[in-house]
């Protein structure tokens, strides 16, 4: 009997070794569900080959800066996928969740994509707009996100900067009666990129998008090339956005070994590709040269060379006080 | 102005046509007017053309001002009605903020607005009556109301996986006195760690909250099995609940015992269970409600307070009746018993719940090391024996009204409500129970004059679930003794000396 009793106690205890789930919680930006959506397929089919493990990853979505929030306060993200660096640099100044040199430890800055602005405009381009002066003409209503809140507004507002500055011989004033007379032609501002997106396609108001060109490219896709085009201007802006492993958060998860791998996929050719076939731009050229069709050619500029760097730029143009503050009126 | 221009031209025109038609036969020289008619009309068709196509000149310029102010005021209704719904979208995101507050048939939970803090006050009321019969022994001595249990319960969440529970109990006369105090890690459903005061994972019956059992009192089972103990205990549902498991080590207390707050002895109690309701999450729903497991405590220990029941015969717990009162203590004559050795427990269980259909069957082994030693002789004498009591029961319940039963109670489809000719819902339930001392106890352990070897009892009773917070019992309960009932005027012997017959009442308020 003593015996017996011995081995239901051992039993009780053994029981609770057995279980073993993998769950990953990938908080991205808000235009980026359908490509991780066909990536963490991708990825799981790949971990189970290599493992044998089952991998579940979960998205979610939203303006890059209000995502970055969240889990700055508390929500549990073993990977972040964010719009600009500036935000992953808050989830680690503001949270220490992650080293302040996250950025080396993946190549390219931990940008395994890119992407740019470009304008979408209803069929026909009723308004005729082509480049970034006619978006500021007065008649033309500009849909565009919150810079405030989303990484791809903070991407458009400096993409007409930059181009007012290279247009005026970098003289910030007229650039900022430039980006003034921009905020003027918005009638309203979502909070994010995927917001805008149903604003202007969905709802049918304003004349222009500004968009990240993978969401352009979408709108396409969803909502048929007979109701809108792409124009791409002459410049805009390369648009970097990074990921990375949110340390403190895996570690708790135990999901460390496999968070990492995980964005360490983003570059090998499969990740490359399905980013390709979801209009980012790959760093791999190779499959850039090969999804060449996808992507329109222009001159881009980039926030070091314009504004020197995020930190600044955000300090400058969208911190309260900034810029932005100072030329936005709500139109209501 | 142009359209009047137009309908006189085309009036002149049709009446100067009637005219020369109606002039046709009686004018010589009608040619000739009808000649001058047709240049005339001529003249008068040209005009109104021109006149058409300076009208059709105009309309596309006309046409297009008013496109574009729809087109304005359209895009206004559209930002307007965009506008609002980002408001509602913002609201909606704002709220998700806000930390929540339910008051209902839950307690009262504030929460929040992440709900990884959880804050909930619960709470037990009881107020129970016991009548006796034909306990002409000591009649007036046992019946009366009794507040049974008054159980604030604070329990919660901190940062997610933290939870906590509190109960205090204001109902024993000896003054307040913990029930429930303990901090429990989740770090998932199957893998949790428990530490403080909280019951031990051992009896089936005991382990179902008070607010659920189907009498006012558990069975002679729960008098072999400990109640709540001081300790730390892994544990977890696999599965949503398929399998589960609980393994402790525990301070140690004597069968039915709630533990002190405190045991600085080197003696420690291990206690384990697994419990597993094999069809719980499949699709056949006959064997849903099916659960069997089973459970044991092992320690080695010579501390009376933690092993045995009670040290004495008299009033302090033991094993009682349903009636509560005490049939069996370690008294034997002329001699003080002692725990000695080890003290094991083994409960096989189960139950079944399809519709309104309930039954629940448990088993169980308390082997105790005691030993016994003469008072008063020159030459004390100690002897040592291994007893082994065992106790077992089968209980079933059926709801009249057609209400599932379950484990966790019987929650009514039609809350009391007369007005509306709603009456809660009826439960009828019954028990057959049994306790048998080992034989070996008598003499030498315990005084067979009083304390009786075995009891046997049966019991019949109604639940009246008024809502889920309110719930009436009635019931009554017969028990029959074998040994015992010498004499004494006091618990054993005069609560053996003839069977007990007790009618229950309970007016329980549970939130």
């Amino acid at each position: 009997m003593r015996t017996f009793l011995k081995i239901l106690i051992t039993a009780s205890l053994a029981v609770s070794t057995g279980a073993k789930e993998i769950k990953l919680l990938n908080v991205s930006y808000d235009p980026t569900r359908e490509l991780y959506t066909e990536y963490n397929a991708a990825f799981a089919k790949y971990w189970q080959a290599k493992t044998g493990d089952t991998l579940t990853v979960s998205q979610s979505h939203g303006g890059s800066g209000k995502q970055a929030q969240s889990v700055i306060n508390g929500l549990e993200a073993d990977v972040v996928t964010l719009a600009l660096a500036y935000d992953i640099d808050a989830i680690s100044s503001q949270a220490k969740l992650l080293p302040a040199d996250w950025q080396k430890r993946l190549p390219n800055n931990s940008t395994p994509y890119t992407s740019t602005i470009v304008f979408l405009v209803r069929k026909g381009n009723p308004k005729g707009i082509k480049d970034w002066d006619d978006v500021v003409r007065k008649g033309v209503s500009v849909v565009v996100p919150n810079p405030k809140t989303s990484g791809g507004a903070r991407w458009a507002y400096l993409a007409a900067y930059a181009y007012a500055l290279e247009n005026n011989n970098h003289d910030d004033a007229a650039a900022r009666d430039f980006i003034t007379k921009l905020y003027k032609n918005v009638p309203v501002l979502d909070s994010g990129a995927r917001g805008s997106t149903v604003t202007f396609a969905q709802r049918g108001i304003g004349d222009v998008l500004l968009a990240w060109e993978n969401e352009a490219h979408l709108v396409l896709k969803e909502f048929g090339a007979d109701n809108f085009e792409i124009v791409t201007p002459p410049l805009s802006i390369l648009a970097e956005p990074p990921v990375a492993v949110v340390d403190k958060n895996a570690k708790r998860h135990h999901t460390t070994e496999v968070a990492n791998e995980y964005l360490k996929y983003l570059y090998s050719d499969e990740g490359q590709e399905i980013a390709a076939k979801n209009f980012y731009r790959p760093r791999n050229e190779a499959i850039a040269a090969k999804y060449a069709d996808n992507f329109s050619q222009l001159k881009l500029v980039t926030v070091d060379q314009e504004f020197g760097g995020w930190a600044k730029a955000q300090q400058t143009h969208f911190a309260d006080g900034g810029v932005f503050d100072q030329i936005f009126q709500p139109q209501n | 102005m142009k359209i009047s221009k137009l309908w006189l031209a085309t009036l002149l025109g049709a009446q100067l046509a009637f005219k020369s038609l109606a002039a046709d036969n009686a004018d010589t020289n009608r040619d000739s007017d009808i000649e001058a008619l047709k240049q005339q009309v001529n003249a008068l068709s040209q005009e109104v053309e021109a006149l058409e196509n300076q009208h059709a000149a105009e309309q596309p310029a006309a046409t297009d001002a008013g496109n574009d102010q729809i087109q304005a005021l359209d895009q206004q209704v559209r930002i307007l009605a965009r506008e609002r719904e980002l408001d509602q979208d913002a609201a909606a995101e704002a709220a998700k903020t806000q930390p929540k507050l339910q008051v209902g048939s839950n307690g009262f939970i504030a929460s929040s607005a992440d709900s990884n803090f959880v804050f909930r006050l619960d709470g037990v009321i009881q107020v129970d009556s016991r009548s006796f019969f034909n306990d002409s022994a000591n009649k007036n001595a046992n019946d009366g109301f009794l507040l049974r249990r008054v159980r604030p319960i604070f329990q919660g969440t901190l940062y997610r996986d933290f939870d906590f529970k509190f109960t205090p109990d204001f109902a024993p006369s000896s003054g307040p006195t913990i029930f429930d105090a303990y901090g429990n890690y989740r770090y998932e459903p199957w893998l949790q760690l428990r530490s403080g005061k909280f019951k031990t994972p051992e009896g089936l019956e005991q382990l179902q909250e008070d607010v659920n059992i189907s009498f006012n009192e558990r069975s002679l089972v729960t008098d072999l099995v400990p109640n709540r103990d001081v300790g730390l205990q892994l544990w977890g549902d696999i599965k949503g609940g398929v399998l589960s498991y609980a393994s402790g080590i525990f301070n140690g207390v004597g069968d039915a015992q709630n533990s002190s707050n405190a045991a600085f002895e080197n003696e420690v109690e291990f206690a384990g269970r697994l419990f597993t309701q094999p069809f719980k999450s499949s699709d056949i729903a006959p064997l849903q409600g099916l659960g069997f497991g089973v459970a044991g405590t092992s320690q080695n220990g010579t501390s009376n307070l933690k092993d045995l029941p009670s040290t004495t015969g008299g009033t302090l717990a033991g094993y009682t009746t349903d009636g509560q009162q005490q049939f069996f203590a370690y008294n034997p004559i002329n001699r003080t018993v002692n725990a000695s050795g080890e003290h094991w427990r083994l409960s096989p269980q189960g139950y079944y719940y399809y519709g309104p259909f309930s039954l629940m069957g448990e088993y169980a082994i308390s082997d105790q090391g005691v030993s016994s030693t003469t008072v008063g002789l020159p030459h004390n004498k100690t002897d040592y024996a291994d007893l082994q009591n065992t106790a077992w029961e089968i209980s079933g319940g059926w709801v009249l009204t057609g209400e599932n039963a379950s484990f966790n109670g019987v929650t009514p489809l039609h809350p009391f409500s007369p007005h509306n000719g709603e009456w809660g819902a009826f439960q009828v339930v019954a028990r057959y129970e049994e306790l048998d001392i080992d034989n070996a106890a008598f003499p030498v352990f315990a005084n067979p004059g009083t304390s009786a070897s075995a009891a046997q009892a049966w019991s019949a009773g109604l639940n009246w679930y008024l809502n889920k917070n309110i719930r009436l019992n009635a019931s009554f309960s017969h028990t029959t003794f074998t040994g015992g009932g010498g004499v004494g005027t006091t618990a054993p012997a005069i609560v053996t000396r003839q069977p007990e017959n007790v009618f229950f009442t309970r007016i329980q308020l549970a939130f």
